[in-house]
């Protein structure tokens, strides 16, 4: 067959506003997923057996099912429970912060956890206030190693996001199987939507294991 | 909220067996991912670039794209591409095992990189040739550090194999999505469905866990 990748062309507005639809729908999910994260990270070392013991449930359970169910449950089961409608856009943040949630609250209870002992003990003994040991001395090393776990959640995050077009959001992927469908032209469209989001995934991905190898080798932790 | 929730909507018997055709599409992926990641991680750390680059590449755009653009193009382009024409659960398999291959690679790459050097002194010490260095050091070595990260992509691609529902193979998602629209139950439908998704993944990530503790107080 022949491929005729000028077609893809014609269609290019209508790309990039699935394109700036997908960078919408991701930025949002990362500042309020990864804001929802630090809150149930802090929750999974409480004191109080309950709040461990339900955000234990809400991390496992995210973690543990599909996205794509995850964004069904929401978009279908949401509504009617709630007893209000849920505009598409808003269901697709809702679910995704969730997951968003989910995964980045290992990630800093992880980065928590990776501050040694000897710094609390050091900090006992140089008699620091309690919120001082937590604001200044914990707080900003768990957060810096958390980095570059949280980058690739973001990667993770963008990946993921294109499985709103399932509950039809108009996304970039959504976009580009629409006019896929329509021009009867899958193999020239999806490969370059598949293209885009390499191209955007990508740099990201890379600049993961930059963060790591430089910036955290530098700061020696 | 005034639902009445009516769990005897749900049949259990077309969600078994989308289970069944999940768990299938999890096994023969990983089987694929298991074997080819390996073959790929040896293309990876390659000494020859010609061979590297463009190994690296194809794993890099697998990780880097949605496994969902990944399985649309896959049931949409190869037949047209390639003028082959398979079944759709070989094509479910074929996606999913080469998405796994590349995640897979990875981590034996990683898992292989991250053999001590002393180890491979040792070996040269020892008088080992450079086939039983990899054999008799490298090798149980990295296996046995990548076993962690192999479950929980395996895991992983159960999870994402819910994604076929897409492209109409009957599995899990597929199964619970039909069940949903014909009862007018998805409350229900999509919960019994998620809660038997989380009672076959949360085992392999608790065992995950398990091992990864075991690995720390080891090393340490």
């Amino acid at each position: 067959m022949e491929l005729d990748f000028s077609i893809v062309a014609r269609f290019q507005n209508a790309l990039a506003l699935g394109l700036w639809t997908t960078i919408q729908l991701t930025l949002i999910c990362i500042v309020l997923g990864c804001a929802l994260g630090f809150l149930i990270g802090l929750a999974r070392t409480s004191r109080s057996a309950v709040v461990r013991a339900v955000s234990s449930v809400y991390v496992e359970f995210f973690r543990g099912t599909p996205v794509l169910i995850q964004l069904f449950w929401i978009f279908f089961c949401l509504p009617l429970i709630l007893g209000v409608e849920l505009p598409n856009f808003a269901s697709g943040i809702i679910a995704l912060t969730l997951y968003m949630g989910a995964i980045t609250s290992e990630t800093f209870r992880a980065s928590l956890k990776s501050v040694g002992r000897e710094q609390l003990d050091a900090c006992i003994a140089l008699g620091l206030p309690r919120r001082v040991q937590v604001t200044s001395v914990i707080l900003p090393q768990a957060v810096l190693r958390a980095i570059p776990t949280l980058l690739s959640n973001c990667v993770s995050l963008f990946k993921e996001s294109a499985l709103v077009s399932a509950v039809g959001i108009a996304d970039l992927m959504f976009i580009g199987q629409n006019i896929s469908n329509n021009t009867a032209r899958p193999v020239e469209v999806l490969t370059i939507v598949a293209l885009i989001y390499f191209i955007i995934a990508f740099p990201l991905a890379r600049a993961v294991s930059l963060v790591e190898r430089r910036i955290l080798a530098k700061l020696a932790i | 909220m005034n639902y009445s929730f009516n769990f005897n909507a749900v049949s259990f018997e077309p969600l078994l067996k989308g289970l069944i055709v999940t768990l299938e599409l999890t096994l023969a992926a990983n089987a694929i991912g298991l074997t080819f990641g390996f073959l790929v991680a040896l293309l990876i750390m390659s000494r020859i670039a010609a061979i590297r680059l463009p190994a690296m590449l194809s794993v890099e755009f697998f990780r880097c794209t949605p496994a969902i653009v990944q399985i649309v193009w896959f049931f949409y382009c190869v037949p047209m591409l390639f003028d082959v024409y398979l079944d759709s659960m070989t094509m479910g398999i074929l996606a999913l095992g080469l998405n796994l291959t590349a995640f897979n690679a990875e981590a034996y790459r990683a898992a292989i990189q991250a053999v001590p050097r002393e180890q491979l002194d040792a070996g040269i010490a020892l008088g080992l040739n450079p086939f039983q260095r990899v054999l008799y050091i490298v090798l149980p070595t990295a296996f046995r550090a990548s076993i962690p990260v192999l479950l929980t992509n395996g895991i992983g691609i159960f999870q994402q194999s819910a994604l076929v529902a897409i492209v109409a193979i009957q599995d899990l998602m597929y199964q619970g999505k039909s069940l949903a629209t014909e009862t007018y139950r998805p409350i229900e439908t999509f919960t019994v469905v998620a809660l038997i998704y989380f009672a076959v993944s949360f085992p392999v990530t608790q065992i995950v866990g398990y091992l990864e503790r075991r690995r720390q107080l080891l090393m340490s």
